[in-house]
């Protein structure tokens, strides 16, 4: 690619909020090339000629995706809870939060 | 002039309804509400990576049915979209929901008012939606259930088309009436399954551009609904006349202090990033099967009042009163089917239990005698085994215990006593008690007639045939 895309600092910062993560100065400045990057690959693909292609925005219709309603019991649902850093009561455990919706 | 004469409120709801499926919207996980914390949880349901998302086939017809009920056109094709937000109870990180291309659009229903007049209330959009789980805030810590995660739902979008508490009320109960006869839903508040938001928004009237909108929240009760949107739209009248500005911002109904509170401010409104579910193929409806569907809608509100009306011969009030919910329209068809006297069926289901129900705060799911043995009490009056009015005192204590009227009728001895032989000794007794009131009969005062039937049914306490007393009084007099 010729010139190389940089995101501003505000763009990397209201991101880096929507993804919860705290990001020091040097890391700001390492996404800020990152990220850019990221969108130059994606300018590279929408260079691709698609017309007589299938849609790539989503998998094709004729894949399976539809089911029965029938309840089908998992029954290691104690390797979920410990896929988890903690439980407690057989919930999920997580740092208080405010209810917002 | 009221300050309410002065501003107009627009209000718009989004509802959202769970489906009544057997499992979730994308997994093979049960769909029931009130089960063991995490009980009802899967590698899918919980965000495990590798995993993929299935479509529930009957969830997508309960949609369709919705969308059927409402009027509205449902498209052939429509698309998943991701709806990305950070909170504990969205395992993935994001909701699986539909965006640009709903399944559903332009809908209507129509709403009756307190003054007699109706309303077209139109609905923008119905989309399929996956719940999310249940957060548990515990003071120091949060703990999340994910049995909710992954439940099927459908959000209704209305249509800004609601100026008032009545019609947004109405609007909710019409809507949630339709959903339940369709058996999309059970439309419960109070469990979570049916849960409202309100947009509200006031400007002075005759003004057409809309005012700043605030969203309202946790309105989960049919017993606040009006309440809730009274108090914001004074809320916002007061604030505009003091000067104040409406600002865009969330509010909670805290139903304990009955007020709104502000959730969060525009600042913090979410940025969503809906793209294109890319595990997902487009939702296709084709048109055999949008048909198939229809063929199986149950009879909605409108079709069965109508058809209570030429079946039965019941008044639009009667008909309209009687289908006010599908238990209540299938109740009054088992009383009038057993009993096979529709009119009086409905007098009693209308007069004497429904008025009961109300005072004790119960649904007809709850009522205390059955259909079955209310059709036997009626046909106890056709049949002249007990009178009218006796029949409401048996009704009373079926009410209260729940007793068949056979039973309640042999216990307290009330069998109407339709024998002469047993009435003529009473009628004598009475007219031995009252001399001058039968000189006054001979005399010609013929009205007198009733003075001694009342007396009859008196000292029978109402057990004898009033038709039969009559008679005997009237020949024992003029003998
Ligand atoms: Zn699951």
């Amino acid at each position: 690619m010729s010139e190389s895309v940089k995101l501003d600092r505000d763009e990397v910062l209201k991101i880096a909020r929507l993804a919860r993560l705290e990001l020091d100065d040097a890391e700001v400045a390492l996404f800020q090339d990152r990220l850019g990057r990221v969108l130059e690959y994606v300018r590279e693909l929408n260079q691709v000629k698609t017309e007589k292609g299938a849609s790539v925005k989503h998998v094709p219709r004729d894949a399976v995706s539809i089911r029965e309603d029938r309840a089908i019991e998992f029954v290691d649902r104690e390797a979920l809870l410990s896929n988890a850093p903690a439980q407690i009561e057989d919930h999920f455990l997580v740092p208080t939060v405010i209810e917002q919706s | 002039m009221s300050l309410r004469d002065k501003y107009e409120a627009v209000i718009g709801l989004e509802v959202h309804a769970q489906l009544l499926t057997e499992s979730k919207m994308f997994c093979g996980c049960k769909n029931a509400y009130g089960a063991p914390p995490n009980s009802q949880i899967c590698p899918v349901c919980t965000g495990q990576p590798g995993t993929l998302p299935v479509i529930n086939q009957f969830a997508v017809e309960l949609g369709v049915r919705a969308a059927l009920a409402i009027k509205a056109e449902i498209h052939q094709e429509s698309i998943f979209a991701r709806k990305n937000y950070f909170y504990p109870d969205l395992p993935k990180g994001y909701q699986i929901s539909q965006y640009e291309r709903p399944f559903c659009t332009q809908g209507k229903i129509t709403i009756g008012l307190s003054d007699g007049s109706e309303k077209e209330i139109g609905i923008t959009r119905i989309h399929f939606e996956e719940d999310a789980g249940k957060n548990i805030h515990k003071g120091d810590h949060t703990q999340v259930d994910l049995n909710r995660a992954g439940v099927p739902l459908i959000e209704i979008v209305s249509e800004p088309d609601m100026r008032t508490a009545e019609e947004a009320g109405q609007y909710l109960r019409t809507l949630r009436t339709l959903l339940r006869y369709a058996n999309v839903t059970d439309g419960d508040m109070e469990k979570g399954n049916f849960r409202c938001d309100a947009n509200i928004s006031i400007r002075p009237r005759g003004q057409k551009e809309f005012g700043t909108k605030v969203e309202l929240k946790n309105i989960n009760s049919f017993k606040f609904v009006e309440k809730a949107v009274d108090y914001e739209i004074d809320r916002q009248i007061r604030a505009t006349e003091t000067g104040e500005a409406i600002v865009q911002q969330t509010r909670g109904w805290n139903s304990a202090k009955n007020v709104s509170e502000v959730m969060r401010e525009k600042e913090d409104a979410h940025d969503y990033r809906y793209f294109a579910e890319p595990d997902l193929p487009p939702l296709v409806l084709s048109d055999k099967w949008i048909d198939e569907i229809k063929s199986e809608l149950p009879e909605l509100p409108d079709q069965k009042k109508a058809r209570f009306e030429s079946e039965y011969g019941l008044s639009g009030y009667d008909a309209g009163v009687l289908t006010a919910s599908r238990d209540l329209a299938n109740y009054y068809e088992g009383v009038a089917g057993a009993s096979k006297d529709a009119k009086t069926s409905a007098n009693w289901v209308m007069n004497e239990l429904l008025g009961r129900l109300n005072a004790a705060g119960k649904d007809i799911v709850e009522t205390p005698v059955s259909a079955k043995n209310l059709a036997d009490l009626i046909s106890k009056v056709q049949s002249g085994a007990i009178s009218g009015k006796i029949a409401k005192t048996v009704f009373e204590e079926m009410f209260a215990t729940s007793k068949t009227a056979e039973s309640i009728i042999e216990a307290q001895g009330l069998k109407q006593i339709s024998d002469p032989s047993a009435l003529e000794p009473v009628v004598r007794k009475v007219m031995e008690a009252n001399p001058g009131q039968v000189a006054g009969y001979k005399a010609g005062k013929v009205k007198l007639l009733g003075f001694f039937v009342g007396q009859v049914m008196k000292e029978t306490k109402g057990q004898a045939n009033p038709g039969l007393v009559n008679d005997i009084v009237k020949k024992l007099l003029d003998s």
